[in-house]
């Protein structure tokens, strides 16, 4: 007969910090139970209200089966190995053992301090849902659940990080999801050997395909309505345990252009602020790179009057245009950096001393011209318009840039033709990432540039290789 | 199927057009003054009917050109052949990329800047020509739409200056002239060998050999157009006048006020002639990828491109004798490989053994 000491020495001969509990108690009839949990991340009034409180009943002599009748929570899984029971007190739950039983129970009582469903504030919205997923993958899962009732929606759990063992969920609509690509996420997450998962961006890095790439490979999103679209249209959903960031595969660049108001307003609106968002993008590239150049080799690019004015701003500045606005660009990024990681009442004082003291004064004393912070400060304004592809286009516009400076304005034209040239190919799990512009893929048109209105969006995206192809049928 | 049949005719409508407004409608004034047209009308005329030809072809064979003369000649002779239009792209490339050096200095530079500043464009081109059909077809489908949106901008902006009457007296270039303005540009025109190229690597539709003809018609139709603008703008000075595209905007009212917003457009469309270039460059690796049997692409592109530096540094300042040479005597090799070579493969098996 196993007696509760040997079980309970089990787990406690592994997990040996304090913070795991082991609480013993016994039924009114003298029947011994031990329930075992890691304090904190386990939910102890449910213990008491769903664990202990009916197990008070139990007679001595009952066997396993009548226990598990008796306890009333809705999450209970027999278990037999010590080494599951271990990953499982780890994990948030709680195993129970009976006196005088090998075998014992895994009861679901994880609950994690974590915040409550909020606005993301990566992906603020007028119009809208306002739901963002926090950091528990079950409220995240919920969150899913609740937009996606179909039959059809699969989701399959996982585990990654050898020593983190953290909970990935893929998820997707099986009758709609191109055939072979779960499978296929699943074994790059699953070949990847990482001790630790903190935060979904491991992941992205190693299904990805082209970690070294400075173009990402997963769409991500913080919001369950678009995290659910996304998935609709035929996309895989990868939710990881600990992160608020939702991953989607296959990725196309022009998602990024896309924002879930889009959607929600009327479709020649969106267009135009499609539009605008290129348009931003690429000025917020160019911009710095094509004034250092006009004012070194083309200074034709210039009208004459804006010519005069800015020849009016930069006489007698000690450093050459090029240097200049390097020097510009780097403070603006060391500003942006610093006021995100400082203090939020720090910041305020950072952004009085960014703005105030450096750039002004800076121009005061002739350092700096202004038409140079001007140019900088709009240009990141561009940049944030696309806010999921900053961290891309912030490092082009350096290389832009640097770029310019040496080889001029036909540098810039070469570096963008490199650009097209590589994005052309580079694909995300078969679905060409400049897709549906290379290859034309004429339904998607329609949902790119152009926002079309939704009667026109029957199909859904070609470009991803779905099986059910259609979104819906017009009566 | 590694390209289709839409990309083959974004192809033959911007990559035509973008490869002939450079220096061509000056060197055409020079030759034929306003009856410039005329040579142009004729060898776009006369490249139509070969590339028609050579689409139809395509409708009657799923073989590659390789695997067709393999077929009829056998292996040695299609890998020769191969190895000829190798070389021969790369002549072929030669005139537009002594063109573009020059263009770029013109457009990008305020002062003649040093070769060197052209160089990092063979960086481009061993990367791009590394790459297969699938590469060219999707750059196309990004090219066509710069294409347009430059090109009309620039359009728009010029056509309110043309004086018609810059082109009458129709037709008093004596007949001579004008055929021998046709044959001193042929080393412009060969692209029935880009399409003799892509045989077999996409898949026939019906009305394709149609679809792929009016493009390239379409693509000569603009040549056309921006050849009647810029004469009709600068007359009996347009000789004087090079860098066509460049020049045909200036007088738009706007520049004034904003400055050189054609410019703008002009970069823009300098993408679409750098991929035009390339694609020579591209077609010339392929082939001795296949000459040679040596798949390793990054190898061969690098030892093109480092004859092709070597071509461009030591015929820096030799542009003029350059296109005498080509207008005066190759213009026969041109002929013989964009017009002869594609009729005759016609004269193939088209059921390979």
């Amino acid at each position: 007969m196993v007696t509760l000491e040997k079980n309970i020495k089990g787990i406690k001969d592994v997990l040996t910090s304090q913070d795991i509990i082991v609480f013993e108690f016994q039924s009114s009839a003298g029947k011994k139970f031990a329930a075992i949990y890691a304090d904190g991340i386990a939910d102890k009034q449910l213990l008491g209200e769903l664990v202990v409180k009916p197990l008070r009943e139990v007679g001595r002599d009952a066997k396993l089966e009548e226990v598990k009748l008796l306890l009333a929570s809705p999450e209970v899984k027999d278990c037999k190995k010590i080494k599951d029971g271990i990953t499982e007190v780890s994990d948030g739950n709680a195993v129970l053992f009976v006196d005088g039983e090998k075998d014992f129970f895994v009861i679901g009582l994880k609950n994690p301090p974590g915040r409550s469903v909020a606005e993301p504030p990566t992906q603020v919205t007028l119009k809208g849902p306002r739901e963002g997923f926090t950091e528990d993958i079950k409220v995240n899962l919920g969150l899913v659940r609740k937009r996606l009732k179909s039959e059809k929606l699969h989701i399959k759990m996982l585990k990654s990080g050898q020593r983190s063992d953290t909970a990935v969920a893929l998820i997707y609509l099986d009758d709609v999801v191109k055939k072979g690509l779960p499978e296929e996420v699943e074994k790059r997450i699953a070949d990847n050997e990482i001790d630790l998962i903190p935060d979904s961006s491991y992941i992205a890095q190693f299904i990805s395909g082209s970690p070294k790439s400075l173009f990402k490979r997963n769409g991500t999103s913080e919001k369950p309505d678009i995290f659910c679209a996304k998935v609709c249209e035929g996309r895989v959903g990868i939710i990881v345990d600990g992160s608020p960031i939702a991953l989607t595969v296959p990725y196309i660049l022009t998602e990024d252009l896309q924002t879930a108001e889009d959607y929600y307003s009327v479709s020649y609106r969106s267009t135009i602020l499609r539009i605008l968002r290129v348009f931003s993008l690429m000025v917020g590239m160019f911009l710095p790179a094509m004034y250092i150049s006009a004012q070194l080799f083309k200074i034709q690019l210039i009208p004459f009057q804006l010519l005069l004015k800015i020849s009016s701003s930069i006489s007698g500045l000690p450093l050459s245009p090029s240097v200049e606005m390097f020097f510009t660009l780097f403070v603006l990024e060391v500003l942006n950096e610093a006021s995100i990681r400082m203090p939020k009442y720090v910041g305020l004082a950072l952004s009085v001393v960014g703005a105030l003291v450096l750039g002004d004064t800076a121009v005061k004393a002739g350092i700096i011209s202004t038409p140079a912070i001007i140019i900088v400060a709009f240009s990141a304004i561009c940049l944030y318009t696309t806010p999921d592809l900053v961290e891309t286009t912030s490092t082009l516009r350096w290389i832009f840039l640097i770029i310019s400076g040496s080889i001029g304005p036909f540098g810039i034209v070469l570096f963008a033709a490199f650009i097209i040239c590589y994005l052309v190919t580079e694909q995300s799990y078969g679905a060409p990432l400049l897709a549906p512009f290379a290859p034309v893929v004429k339904s998607d048109l329609y949902d790119s540039m152009v926002k079309a209105n939704m009667k026109n969006l029957k199909d859904r995206p070609r470009s991803y290789g779905t099986q059910n192809k259609v979104r819906y049928k017009a009566k | 199927m590694k390209i289709c049949t839409r990309q083959i005719c974004f192809i033959m409508l911007a990559y035509t057009a973008v490869s002939k407004i450079i220096i061509y409608p000056t060197f055409l004034s020079s030759l034929c003054g306003r009856d410039l047209w005329f040579p142009a009308l004729f060898s776009f005329a006369v490249q139509a009917v070969v590339v028609w030809a050579i689409s139809y072809l395509c409708s009657r064979t799923d073989k590659t050109l390789f695997q067709l003369i393999e077929g009829t000649l056998g292996n040695i002779c299609a890998r020769i052949v191969y190895g000829l239009f190798g070389l021969f792209f790369i002549l072929g490339t030669i005139m537009p990329l002594s063109e573009q050096k020059l263009y770029t200095h013109a457009i990008f530079y305020d002062t003649v800047p040093s070769l060197l500043v052209f160089l990092p464009f063979f960086m481009f081109s061993v990367y791009a020509a590394s790459k297969k059909f699938t590469n060219i077809g999707r750059s196309a489908d990004i090219c066509l739409p710069l294409f347009v949106l430059s090109l009309l901008f620039l359009l728009v902006m010029s056509l309110w200056e043309v004086h018609w009457d810059n082109f009458l007296p129709a037709f008093k270039t004596p007949a001579k002239d004008l055929f021998g303005g046709s044959l001193a540009t042929a080393y412009l025109f060969f692209e029935p060998c880009w399409l003799l190229m892509f045989m077999g690597h996409f898949k026939y539709n019906k009305w394709d050999a149609t679809k792929i003809t009016a493009s390239y018609i379409g693509g000569g139709l603009l040549v056309m157009l921006i050849l009647f603008i810029y004469y009709g703008i600068y007359g009996e000075a347009a000789v004087s006048r090079q860098f066509a595209i460049s020049k045909i905007s200036l007088f738009f009212p706007a520049i004034d006020l904003l400055g050189r917003i054609d410019l703008v457009a002009l970069y823009v469309l300098e993408v679409v002639m750098l991929f035009a270039v390339v694609l020579n460059i591209q077609l010339a690796v392929h082939c001795f990828a296949e000459c040679t049997g040596w798949q390793n692409r990054a190898a061969l592109s690098a030892i093109v491109n480092g004859v092709l530096l070597v071509l461009i540094i030591v015929l820096d300042s030799k542009y003029n004798s350059l296109s005498q040479v080509f207008g005066k005597w190759l213009w026969i090799v041109f002929l013989l490989f964009a017009t002869v070579v594609p009729l005759l493969s016609w004269a193939m098996k088209r059921r390979a053994k």
